[in-house]
């Protein structure tokens, strides 16, 4: 069996008293992109924090291309890059030594792709990082961390700071680019629409669980967001097999539900109503009702 | 918790930041001015009276530095420490006037505390009132002059002409009067010496109203016109300003990650320490010659020297580039993320701070050691202290002045190895721990006071107080680090072989000087001997726990 780019297994770890991740597992295969998402402090970054290394694993076990990053913080960052979320450059660096040095530490370096790319996002190679935007700073930090073509990228809210035009054109091509070449990518976004776009799979983080986790298709399969109508008016949500999420009030009702649709309609019926329509739910009706933000019971207009 | 108004606001978070520092200030004068007047209480009256000065300067000296822990605030950037402020309703003089307050206030009231505590239970008159009042009215000044600037120089110039002033208004005053066969001060004459006119009272108001102005107008301009103190702080990088590391323009070579690195901590770090000993040791000369003919401001230039060796000091320690923030540490994770290895990072770190800091250490050095020689004629006692080391250089054999060049140039590095380690592992491991070790650090260096107050001179003095709790501690961390270097293969058997020729040569300078020093090793006891070869596992430790900590801190 092929050897999995990165495997995580039972992995927990707490800051005091908070536990960040609590026995979370999670695997990448080659060529592919994982989108990671979930709400603040969900524990995206210390997930991602694990795979470079930068925190130690207080349980369970951690492996990138095989290898414990702790103990092999070389055979692991070489075949890595990394956007972090916070942009974090040394302010004093020009972008161009900032890509010299970079350099220095990867052999693989392609200097007429790191050079396409600052073209691209108009970066001016003399600039000191000091004064670059927010924006700017984190188009340099990702062509640092692409240019190299690592084996596995991985980015911390990488739309963090970039406007739209450089998010939805550079941002999805890069990814779409590195995956295309086998490699992976994995980034956390809590953007969804943008997880939709670019993932191939996705997991959902929650309290430091995975809550949610498989291909994008077979997610969004596995979720409908149906309209029903009953002839009893409802004052709390009716009790119905497999919603996970509704909204409305008095007789109709939307419900977030998995299963399928037809499981969906007997239950539906043996209330007294119907479903007057249904499709597939999109991720962030999937993310919201996976984090239990909409169970409430809101008031028809 | 309820706030009812921003004034409370603003001290509660000012209470939140300095409590620490507040509490520890309050500690160390009360403990070690109590502890002080324990040791000698049995002791003739003479002495009795010079351990009570000996406490009553432990009661001011913490109040002498101004506030460090404000830096917090904005982490260590210059300017107003309370810019967050700036977008809430309230004016900028209550922005200003009541931090100010309250740091001119506290240190006057834990100098209060701790004077009247060793009052009463001494008996000595230890002075109330216009120490506070002095104490409070340099704190202002340090305040106005930090928050009115974001100019790192004039921050510092104002520091020292107002540090300086203080101390020569003090020594003009306790010293008014010459006693001979003794110091000018002693007990008895406090209330008289420090009966101070009330014009002082007057002078200390107009000092505050004039610091409160223009810490007002020049924060008003921040808040206003000045952009950058407005923004969120970004991420940045502890250490030099960017202009002093861009003065040194070299390109990073590509061509592999070792190089690489060094050209990181070269640009970074190390020629900036260099670059700042160079010029303190250009400026010294200047200070002294400025200074030696006004007899009243000649301190001045003894300080300046001495502040000169601290500040390349305390530049040169923070080798791993630990940054506080918000009162939190943090390494910085561009580093981290370097495909690099932890224990050739951490070497090449201490190698390069080490190799700048040791120059910076030798110009400075020779700067103060020419102007005691030839611009401080009259200072006989000065002189004499510089004979003494001349001539024990002097005497040494070409063998022995090798080793002492060893000695030191190792002693350097493990220096820079063992501070930065410390600061990495302060980072790291909880606060609870890091007081224990302060504590501890703490008590040796008031043993080693106590010690040297009762006339414990030599090498004896530096190593005896703890030998039971030291040489058997350096022993086992040594071997436990070792073990853990291995263990997490930090060390390769290849980079352990020369740490461990590094330790011997260090170890045979050692025992070289220690003969030079008159020390027969082979007639003491074997534990003394021991204990005494113990420094030489230094360069050993500090080898193997470097990396560690570093580790610690790359992968928390």
């Amino acid at each position: 069996m092929e050897q999995p780019v990165v495997d995580i297994t039972d992995l927990s770890r707490s800051f005091g008293t908070k536990d960040a991740l609590d026995h979370l597992s999670f695997r990448a295969n080659d060529g592919q992109v994982y989108g990671l998402v979930g709400a603040n402090g969900a524990g995206k970054t210390t997930l991602l924090k694990h795979l470079l290394g930068l925190l130690r694993a207080q349980s369970g076990s951690v492996r990138v291309f095989g290898l414990d990053p702790v103990r092999d913080p070389v055979g692991v960052l070489s075949r890595v890059g990394y956007l972090s979320e916070e942009r974090e450059l040394p302010e004093w660096m020009r972008v161009d030594e900032l890509m010299a040095y970079t350099q220095a530490y990867h052999p693989t370096w392609d200097a007429s792709y790191a050079r396409d790319l600052l073209e691209t996002f108009a970066l001016d190679p003399s600039k000191k990082i000091k004064e670059l935007s927010k924006g700017m700073r984190a188009q340099a930090g990702l062509v640092a961390a692409v240019a190299h073509r690592p084996e596995l990228l991985i980015l911390d809210e990488p739309s963090s700071g970039l406007d739209a035009v450089v998010r939805r054109d550079i941002l999805d091509a890069i990814v779409r680019t590195v995956a295309d070449d086998g490699r992976t990518v994995i980034f956390s976004s809590h953007l969804l629409d943008e997880v939709e776009r670019m993932s191939d799979h996705v997991t959902m983080i929650h309290n430091g669980r995975v809550t949610l986790s498989g291909a994008l298709d077979d997610v969004r399969r596995g979720y409908q967001r149906s309209r029903v109508r009953f002839v009893e008016h409802f004052d709390h949500p009716p009790a119905l097999d497999s919603a996970l999420a509704m909204e409305g009030g008095g007789r109709t009702w939307s419900v977030v539900h998995s299963g399928s649709l037809e499981q969906f309609r007997h239950s539906v019926l043996a209330l007294g109503g119907e479903v007057v329509e249904s499709r597939d739910a999109t991720l962030e009706e999937i993310f919201l009702a996976r984090a239990g933000r909409n169970r409430q019971q809101v008031e028809v207009a | 918790m309820k706030l009812r108004s921003p004034i409370v606001a603003i001290l509660w978070e000012t209470w939140r930041v300095t409590r620490v520092e507040a509490a520890w200030r309050l500690v160390l004068g009360i403990v070690g001015g109590l502890a002080v007047l324990a040791v000698f209480s049995a002791q003739r009256e003479v002495i009795r009276d010079f351990s009570a000065a000996i406490a009553l300067i432990l009661i001011v000296f913490p109040h002498f530095l101004g506030w460090l822990s404000m830096a917090k605030l904005n982490s260590g950037r210059p300017g107003f420490p309370l810019y967050l402020q700036y977008t809430r309703p309230v004016r900028t003089a209550v922005l200003v006037g009541v931090p100010m307050a309250y740091l001119a206030a506290t240190p006057a009231a834990i100098y209060l505390v701790s004077a009247l505590l060793l009052r009463v239970t001494s008996g000595y008159p230890f002075p109330l009132l216009p120490v506070a009042a002095w104490i409070a009215a340099l704190n202002v000044v340090y305040a106005a002059t930090n928050w009115s600037t974001r100019n790192r120089a004039i921050q510092m110039l104002g520091a020292m002409v107002a540090s300086g002033a203080w101390v020569t208004l003090a020594n003009h005053r306790l010293n008014a009067e010459e006693i001979q066969g003794s110091y000018d001060w002693p007990p008895n004459l406090w209330p008289t010496r420090f009966d101070f006119p009330l014009t002082d009272y007057a002078l200390i108001g107009a000092i505050a109203l004039a610091s409160f102005g223009v810490a007002v107008a020049r924060v008003a301009r921040q808040r206003h016109g000045d952009a950058p103190a407005a923004l969120p702080p970004t991420v940045g990088f502890p250490g030099f300003p960017e202009r002093l590391v861009n003065l040194f323009q070299f390109p990073c070579p590509t061509s592999s990650a070792t190089r690489a690195q060094v050209w990181f901590e070269l640009k970074s770090s190390g020629l900036p320490v260099l670059a700042i000993g160079l010029l303190l040791a250009i400026l010294n000369p200047l200070v002294f010659a400025i200074t030696s003919p006004i007899e009243f401001v000649r301190p001045f230039a003894i300080m300046f020297a001495m502040a000169s060796v601290l500040a390349v000091l305390i530049l040169g320690i923070n080798a791993f580039g630990i940054r506080w923030r918000q009162g939190r540490a943090y390494a910085s994770a561009f580093e981290a993320t370097q495909a690099y290895g932890t224990a050739r990072l951490a070497g090449i770190k201490v190698l390069v701070r080490s190799v700048c800091v040791l120059p910076a250490l030798i110009a400075v050095g020779l700067s103060i050691w020419a102007c005691l020689s030839f611009i401080t004629v009259g200072e006989a006692h000065l002189r004499s202290g510089l004979r003494v080391i001349e001539g024990a250089v002097g005497a040494l054999t070409g063998y022995q002045q090798v080793a002492l060049a060893v000695v030191a140039s190792i002693g350097v590095a493990v220096m820079v190895a063992l501070v930065a380690a410390s600061c990495a592992l302060a980072a790291r491991y909880p606060r609870r721990l890091n007081i224990a070790s302060g504590l501890y650090l703490l008590f040796w260096v008031l043993v080693l006071a106590l010690l040297a107050l009762d006339g414990h001179r030599g090498i004896g003095l530096l190593f005896g107080p703890t030998r039971w709790i030291d040489a058997p501690a350096l022993v086992f961390a040594t071997v436990y680090l070792s073990w853990r270097a291995f263990a997490d293969r930090l060390l390769s058997p290849r980079s352990a072989c020369v740490v461990v020729l590094v330790s011997v040569a260090f170890g045979a300078a050692w025992v070289t000087l220690l003969q030079a020093a008159g020390v027969q090793l082979a007639g003491l006891p074997m534990t003394d001997v021991v204990w005494m070869l113990s420094p030489a596992l230094l360069p050993l430790t500090a080898s193997v726990l470097a990396p560690w900590s570093l580790s610690r801190i790359r992968h928390t």
